[in-house]
């Protein structure tokens, strides 16, 4: 017979507000039904305003752990990634959300942790102890992550570069990593616009790449992040071809 | 609806027919106007220190805000205790859930959430047989749905634990709401949650007085057997002198019965209290979540009474009936 294994919910004991923005926080019934229907409405809201078309579905790995990364441009990049996710993968799926936008009042954390499943990345003190938490929480649970190596919107369309942090969530490690290009959805949503327009937005998902030979340090957290912008990049349709 | 079953859930117009609900809220009422001044009263002469006197203004903060909430819903119609009752059963299960890991197999804890639901739909109707036969039904259903997933590890596991949920807060605790469909209910559950609530302050107070022997030092080492008995003594005398009053002109008003009552109170709130201990210790932890301040969760607060709802339901059952003379079927009809 398998031994009784009774193990707390990790956040057990923290009040509400420390809760939502949690690195520990685990979703229970009625974080996980509203997430349901949010997700629900965002993917017929996607289906119906963008004409979502979605490239490449077959490699998003069925099983937790893998992290999907993308180019960054806009509010509405994460609702698309998360659109060709199947509904099991519901609350195992977090966002790694900027905390200084999607977490600093109570309201806008309740809404990022119970509707988004968001988890906050301080971008000014995003040291390598909340990078351990969350690479730790990637591989004991295991859970999957939607992230966005760059770190912010970009301002203007044009990628910034993918910072190293995504390395070492992912050095040493067999989580497989699944880069996707967003198309569309900087013209669909500037970062100066409050509504998104009804543009089309295509999403190519690429094939995972794992990096289990690539050692845990700055070098290799550095090779990780090069070999991720290649592979997003790759994705990207060619214009006017 | 018969005019009778509108009044007993919805009317507030009898709320104090019996002396006990009258002189029982006056009394709480004052004693928590009373206790801030209390409180400053002895700081002020320095009879506690300032760490003391924060603990029990946080304290007193939370009895202020627990009090109506209980008292409340009693006084409003039974419709409000009821739903008061399936609010409280969810909240319990919510934090044995986290704290068993329980909620991470959704498909189970949904079953006992619904159950709960359902159970709280058959007090509101008063109708018995549903409110019985949900228990061997919950029992099936969680054994059929934690099948579903085909993942045989941790099975009985996760049986066994959705199965203590239901009927630690389905079943058990839902006696209380079922207690709302005798016209007599207010003064009842008064006298149980006055009576479970003083049974733990009885115990306190005089395991402080005169405690050595330790009850049970390795599931709860405060407790004392002197305050055991202590808490026996006068919970059944509390219970003898406001149940004469409770249960006036029916048999269960004999010193007897209201002597066998208090100390079922008295034991099974007990025993409640240290079945918890007996699940914090197990799972390792200290307090089963943060929901209220002072206290710990709401489970910390509620446990005594968890064993007491169905002891003393059945108890008033087998001598005199719940709810014999009202309507039943009040919303399914027939």
């Amino acid at each position: 017979m398998k031994k009784w294994e009774l193990k707390p919910a990790k956040d057990l004991g923290l009040p509400a507000t420390e809760r939502f923005r949690s690195l520990r926080r685990e979703s229970g019934l009625v974080s996980t039904g509203m997430q349901l229907a949010w997700w629900s409405m965002v993917r017929g809201y996607m289906a119906v305003w963008h004409r979502l078309q979605i490239t490449g579905k077959h490699h998003i790995p069925v099983q937790s752990p893998f992290i999907m990364v993308a180019n960054h441009a806009s509010h509405l990049d994460a609702l698309v990634l998360a659109s060709p996710l199947t509904w099991r993968l519901c609350d195992r799926i977090f966002l790694v959300a900027a905390g200084d936008v999607f977490f600093e009042t109570p309201m806008v954390s309740a809404f990022a942790a119970g509707m988004l499943n968001a988890l906050p990345l301080w971008r000014k003190k995003c040291g390598p102890r909340a990078m351990g938490q969350l690479r730790q929480r990637l591989l004991e649970e295991p859970c999957s992550y939607i992230l966005f190596p760059e770190g912010s919107r970009s301002r203007d369309g044009q990628s910034t570069g993918f910072k190293p942090g995504l390395g070492m969530l992912v050095a040493e490690t067999s989580v497989p990593v699944v880069p996707c290009y967003l198309d569309g959805s900087f013209e669909a949503m500037k970062p100066n616009q409050r509504l998104p327009r009804p543009r089309k937005i295509r999403l190519n998902i690429g094939e995972p790449v794992s990096f289990e030979t690539v050692a845990n340090q700055r070098e290799g957290w550095v090779q990780i992040a090069e070999t991720m912008e290649r592979r997003v990049l790759e994705l990207a349709p060619r214009r006017g071809a | 609806m018969s005019p009778a079953a509108r009044d007993r859930l919805f009317g507030f117009s009898h709320a104090f027919d019996n002396p006990v609900t009258l002189v029982v809220t006056l009394v709480v009422g004052s004693l928590l106007l009373l206790a801030p001044m209390l409180v400053w009263w002895l700081a002020w002469t320095g009879r506690i220190d300032r760490k003391m006197k924060s603990e029990l203004i946080t304290r007193y903060w939370s009895w202020l805000v627990i009090t109506p909430l209980i008292l409340g819903p009693i006084l409003l119609g039974a419709a409000w205790t009821i739903v008061g009752i399936a609010i409280l059963s969810l909240l319990c299960y919510r934090e044995y859930a986290r704290a068993t890991g329980l909620f991470r197999e959704k498909a189970v804890s949904a079953v006992v959430v619904l159950a709960i639901v359902l159970r709280s739909f058959a007090e509101l109707d008063h109708w018995y047989r549903l409110f019985v036969a949900l228990v061997p039904f919950t029992v099936g259903i969680i054994a059929i749905v934690a099948i579903l997933r085909d993942k045989p590890e941790g099975y009985i596991q996760r049986v066994s634990l959705g199965v203590l949920g239901y009927v630690l807060f389905g079943s058990c605790l839902g006696h209380l709401g079922y207690l709302a469909n005798d016209q007599n209910y207010r003064p009842i559950l008064i006298l149980i949650f006055l009576s479970v609530e003083l049974n733990d302050i009885f115990a306190f107070i005089v395991g402080k007085l005169l405690g050595k022997r330790k009850l049970a030092p390795n599931t709860s080492p405060k407790k004392t057997v002197a305050g055991a008995v202590g808490a026996l003594v006068l919970t059944t005398l509390l219970v003898m002198g406001l149940g004469s009053f409770v249960f006036r002109g029916t048999v269960l008003a004999g010193p007897g019965y209201l002597a066998f009552m208090g100390m079922l109170i008295s034991i099974l709130g007990q025993f409640g209290d240290l079945m918890l201990s007996s699940i914090k210790r197990d799972l390792g932890v200290k307090d089963m979540a943060a929901t209220i301040p002072g206290h710990g969760g709401l489970l910390d607060r509620f446990d005594s009474i968890i064993l007491v709802a169905p002891g003393v339901f059945h108890f008033i059952n087998y001598f005199v009936g719940v709810g014999a003379d009202q309507s039943v079927h009040i919303f399914t009809g027939g």
